[in-house]
């Protein structure tokens, strides 16, 4: 085996999702994929990228252009979505620098804005809801 | 976090596979060959992404099959230095944590990596078992006011937990094993929890 190019593009979680949904991977069957493949596939459908779609993620991409990040922190905010001023701030190096506390809560709108929200909080899944009697 | 790399390998197609068409017989074989392993220095090998060229196909002298050299893309797991990811919290010990993605269980984040200061203690309500606590010092306003603390433990098996990339690591396959060590891992992140935004989920909400 000969590496001919070690990188040859990175992929963002929603598009390894979709390709791996036009394989076949899906909730119901998993005989289609290979194992390695559902493993992931599964690890993808818990987090939140499970609601994304073609539009939401070329919108976020450009509307993230003025902000001057690197390629590879807008790959992390597209995987993640953070919706608040904390999540940016882990994500992009020289936070307080380069966007100061405003931008980087201006950014977390944009992102809650544009990419639709989970359907429920991920913390609350399979606990007994306090508000059901 | 998922990567495409190009790479070209010469395989050998076993007659059997010979009754299918030459794109789903290779692409059998390069997926038995690399499905749900670490290349070192290239990652964890997911899938085959696509074959982009097939050349070949000599029999060579007194042997039954054909050799080809493919050409194709695979999609490995290889996330970047300083990326943050989500994990969901496997084990822990006096070492530090362990977490597990589904398919990728070696990610350790080593106690100095921890949120400081961090420590490993007996929790009292839960049956006196381990726990890392982090203790988060909120200073008063006046230098009289004392100090409060607040408590975040880490102890929820399965809990979700986000961390940054320290380094990735390939190490080599040891020629022998001690007996009680754990299972060679081929592919190993360190990762941090050492600022804002990074540990449980619930830490931030």
């Amino acid at each position: 085996m000969k590496i001919k190019n070690a990188n040859d593009g990175a992929l963002t979680n929603f598009e390894v999702l979709s390709f791996l949904q036009s394989r076949g991977a899906s909730k119901e069957v998993a005989a289609t994929v290979a194992p390695s493949e559902y493993k992931v596939f599964q690890y993808l459908v818990d987090t939140t990228v499970d609601k994304q779609t073609k539009e939401s993620v070329s919108d976020l991409l450009g509307k993230v252009k003025k902000y001057d990040l690197a390629k590879a922190e807008v790959l992390n905010i597209i995987n993640l979505r953070p919706t608040s001023a904390v999540g940016i701030y882990t994500i992009v190096e020289k936070c307080d620098a380069r966007l100061g506390e405003e931008g980087a809560q201006d950014l977390a709108d944009i992102v809650a804005e544009v990419s639709p929200p989970p359907e429920e909080p991920r913390s609350e899944e399979g606990l007994p809801q306090a508000n059901d009697v | 976090m998922f990567n495409l790399s190009l790479i070209e390998h010469t395989l050998r197609l076993p007659p059997h596979l010979l009754s299918l068409s030459l794109d789903k017989a290779v692409k059998h074989d390069l997926e038995k060959l690399f499905l749900d392993k670490v290349i070192a220095n290239l990652g964890l090998c997911v899938s085959v992404y696509d074959i982009r060229k097939i050349d070949g196909g000599f029999i060579f002298p007194g042997d039954g099959a054909p050799t080809y050299t493919v050409e194709c893309r695979l999609l490995v797991f290889r996330p970047f230095v300083g990326e943050i990811i989500d994990a969901k919290l496997k084990e822990f010990d006096k070492d530090g944590l362990r977490l597990s993605m589904g398919f990728f269980d070696d990610i350790y984040i080593p106690f100095h990596l921890l949120p400081y200061p961090s420590r490993f203690e007996p929790d009292s309500e839960n049956g006196n078992r381990f726990r890392w606590i982090w203790e988060y010092q909120v200073n008063g306003e006046n230098e009289d006011d004392q100090t409060s603390a607040t408590v975040y433990p880490i102890d929820e098996i399965g809990e979700t937990i986000r961390f940054r990339v320290q380094s990735v690591n390939y190490p080599s396959i040891p020629l022998e094993q001690p007996k009680d060590s754990k299972p060679f891992a081929p592919m190993v992140i360190t990762g941090s929890l050492d600022n804002d935004g990074l540990g449980p989920l619930s830490w931030w909400e």
